[in-house]
């Protein structure tokens, strides 16, 4: 018989109640009834940078970051930027410009190649595809970086987007990126680098943006309704911290056990 | 009958599940038995970690044609890639576990290259975040607008509470950096990371239900 593990339950609980409102604004969508979004600048901005690429007839550099797809917190960061990926790869083989996508972790790599590759036939151009483009650099995060920073120098792309889990590279990359006049669109969920992207590049996706950029590019009613879902975790987690910083002040320890139920 | 998007969908879902079951449940029984979904999830993991070793002679394949290719064609900084291939090559050779004949991580080849060549290089590239840093706060750190002139405020505060000449001159920047650090600081990263881990519940959701296709082949069928 199985059972619940002691500790977890009160997280269990709040995880259902999210997938049970992303479930719910889901069907709700299907019905016809999509909420408004609000508009997310740097991911507005990824049409505008391809478009400036092509007018300068440069390439366009989409990275994921430089995460595996195995690790609990920042795998999603990848398969967010492989989302994003996806349709900026999309948007290149229409408009007929290079899309080059440098890789740290192989096991991304046929994925990645997989989604330019497609891009390029859905476009009907599959002759454009060029898988030398899709360039698995080093598994060392220092030979990855100056891997990318040699590519952006050699190839100065119109276009440099970032998104995905990235270390202390993130400011190589983009200060490399600016020196070459490329026109920068980063995103992170690590908390330690989003400063630097904020800084030095032209738009920041801040966080769970980076997970949103996916459905938002998507235009798929399901799709986007699932973040309204994704805003009542948010109003939970407002309430219980309000609530909790309430009860302790007051010396009330109740919530604090009941979320190590 | 399956359309070829939803194999990897199919797949996607059963392995979540098997790793996301035993993490809150445990399966008892009067039999002793092993938990079967907890066997199963650490098998999957195991399956992964060969994936990812047999990956690697994907990442070598693509690295051999990008820079061949470079050579061939005698592109921009084609002799760089000659440094790359023949690293790449000789690294891989005295590093196969063979011990028996000389090879493997303590042959004497491969130790050189490594604490000679990759070390250093790797310590050299990282060292260089600081001018990086440097120039990025040249560019940046210019009172535009109010949201650029308190990251320059908050910036040459936190820059003061950290150095020496300033602290020991004017300690209240000590106390000043630490506030910063502690209180807003700590706010906006914690709103991050809550806001952070609630995307990556919706997108794992969406990833549940087959619905978040991006990442799979395009999204399309």
């Amino acid at each position: 018989m199985a059972n619940l593990i002691a500790g977890r339950i009160f997280g269990l609980i709040c995880l259902l109640i999210v997938m049970v409102a992303v479930t719910y604004f889901i069907r709700r969508a299907e019905k016809g009834k999509v909420p408004k979004v609000r508009r997310i600048a740097g991911i507005d901005a990824i049409d505008e940078a391809i478009g400036r690429a092509v007018e300068m007839g440069r390439p366009v550099m989409a990275a994921h970051g430089i995460a595996n797809l195995r690790d609990s917190t920042t795998g999603p960061q990848t398969i967010a930027g492989l989302s994003v990926l996806s349709y900026v790869a999309k948007k290149c083989a229409e408009v007929g410009t290079r899309v080059i996508v440098p890789i740290r972790q192989p096991e991304v790599w046929p994925i990645a190649a997989e989604i330019v590759e497609t891009a390029y036939r859905m476009a009907g151009k599959p002759e454009e595809y060029q898988s030398t483009d899709i360039m698995y650099l080093s598994d060392q995060q220092f030979g990855y970086s100056s891997s990318v920073m040699g590519i952006l120098m050699r190839e100065k792309p119109g276009a440099h987007i970032m998104i995905g889990a990235y270390w202390a590279e993130s400011m190589q990359l983009a200060e490399v990126g600016a020196t070459v006049g490329a026109m920068q669109i980063s995103g992170t969920a690590q908390v330690s680098q989003i400063p630097f992207f904020l800084v030095s590049t032209d738009y920041c996706l801040i966080g769970e943006e980076i997970y949103a950029a996916g459905a938002y590019l998507s235009n798929e009613p399901a799709l986007i309704a699932s973040l309204a879902g994704q805003d009542v975790g948010r109003i939970l987690a407002v309430a219980l911290g309000i609530i909790g910083s309430l009860l302790t002040t007051v010396g009330i320890k109740a919530l604090i056990d009941l979320t190590k139920w | 009958m399956l359309r070829r998007i939803e194999i990897p969908i199919a797949l996607t879902i059963i392995f979540t599940l098997l790793q996301t079951i035993p993490y809150y449940f445990r399966w008892e029984s009067n039999l002793k038995l092993v938990d079967p979904i907890e066997q199963a999830s650490s098998i999957a993991s195991q399956w992964v970690l060969l994936i990812v070793a047999w990956s690697i002679f994907i990442g070598v394949i693509s690295l051999l044609q990008v820079h061949g290719k470079t050579v061939q064609k005698r592109s921009k900084g084609w002799h760089y890639s000659i440094i790359v291939l023949v690293s790449c090559i000789v690294m891989a050779i005295a590093g196969l576990p063979f011990a028996e004949v000389g090879l493997g991580i303590k042959n004497p080849v491969y130790t050189f290259l490594f604490n000679y060549a990759q070390s250093p290089l790797s310590a050299t590239v990282f060292a260089t975040i600081a001018f990086f840093i440097t120039s990025a706060a040249y560019r940046s750190f210019r009172a535009k607008n109010i949201e650029a002139t308190i990251v320059l405020v908050a910036g040459l505060l936190m820059v003061m509470s950290n150095a020496p000449l300033f602290t020991a001159t004017l300690p209240v920047v000590k106390t000043i950096g630490q506030w910063i650090y502690d209180v807003p600081n700590m706010a906006t990263n914690r709103a991050v990371t809550i806001g952070g881990a609630l995307g990556l519940v919706a997108l794992a959701i969406r990833t549940l239900l087959g619905r978040e296709r991006g990442y799979l082949r395009g999204g399309g069928d």
